[in-house]
């Protein structure tokens, strides 16, 4: 799981340095709690599996295998800005809102579309398509075989 | 998803159930200042034995819907297999979601973040007419349903009568 060290999102790159480097970095966290940046939230939260909600740095090692592979898998799922080209995908039926010219999307390998923090936040929690439920790890690795 | 959209999803609710109400319920706000708190009148479907029941139920919204699923409890008495002594509906649809490593229930039968209100309530009537028994919330419910089903029907046409008495 190469990839998910290099994702751009620098949440899962200290997710993933905290496994190596032990109590030093929960000191390290502790001594930087002062009031964070505006855009950044102090530790997010994940949900390993139902009924789990832990904060990054409480996860045991298997949870942060599983999200960190879950991040991994999520970056691999293509993007794009809504244009008003595409004739099918109009409404995201997460937050039930058209899309808006220039809204960020995420494409499923079933063709689903959905905003793309809509859909990201909902596949950190379950990886099916909320609208034909359709597992897309086993979609993603069928489209890796064609290809 | 952030608190205000949340809230922005479920007035979009309210307003579209106000306009187009739904056959087999009502739905409103226990107060008008808290959108995550619904009050729901079901009305006991046709050709059941919960038939003619008017029947009051809470739904509790978290501030992270639609991504994780509401609470429901009956406030009317109740009596059935998938509903607890306190009222709390038990179905699939309002388990959080996810992939349990017990694999007791699959993702897709879990919580989805595509369900409504509307769309909830449908699945709750449809509890009330086809009970499930495989995994009841209410053990003497179940085993009345399944044994003595002629009791369990009576015991049912007296709480649809007290609950018409209710209104």
């Amino acid at each position: 799981m190469g990839n998910c060290l290099k994702s751009p999102n620098t949440d899962d790159i200290s997710l993933l340095r905290g496994s190596d480097a032990g109590p030093e970095v929960s000191s390290e966290q502790s001594a930087n709690m002062g009031p964070p940046p505006p855009y950044q939230e102090s530790i997010p939260i994940y949900h390993p599996s139902p009924n789990v909600s832990r904060p990054a740095n409480q996860l045991t090692e298997e949870e942060q295998i599983k999200i960190a592979q879950r991040l991994g898998l999520i970056n691999h799922l293509p993007t794009g800005v809504f244009d008003g080209t595409s004739k099918k995908a109009k409404e995201c039926c997460i937050c039930m809102e058209e899309f808006l010219l220039g809204d960020m999307l995420r494409f499923l390998p079933c063709m689903h579309t959905y905003h793309k923090d809509c859909i990201d936040d909902w596949l950190m929690r379950s990886f099916i398509c909320p609208s034909c439920l359709e597992p897309v790890d086993a979609a993603l690795l069928t489209t890796y075989e064609t290809s | 998803m952030a608190h205000d959209q949340s809230s922005l999803l479920l007035r979009k609710q309210l307003r579209d159930l106000n306009k187009n109400p739904v056959e087999g319920f009502s739905a409103g706000l226990i107060d008008d200042d808290d959108i995550f708190k619904w009050e729901v009148v079901i009305i006991g479907p046709g050709d059941t034995i919960f038939e003619g029941g008017v029947f009051k139920a809470h739904l509790t919204f978290p501030k992270e819907y639609p991504h994780r699923p509401p609470k429901m409890k009956f406030v009317t008495e109740m009596w059935h297999p998938n509903i607890g002594p306190d009222g709390s509906v038990c179905i699939s649809i309002l388990h959080e979601p996810g992939d349990d490593k017990y694999g007791y229930e699959q993702a897709s039968e879990r919580w989805l973040p595509v369900h409504t209100v509307e769309t909830i309530l449908l699945s709750v009537i449809s509890m009330l007419a086809d009970p499930n028994d495989e995994s009841p919330a209410n053990v003497d419910a179940a085993k009345m349903w399944r044994e003595q089903p002629d009791d369990f029907k009576k015991k049912v046409g007296r709480l649809v009568r007290k609950s018409q008495d209710e209104l």
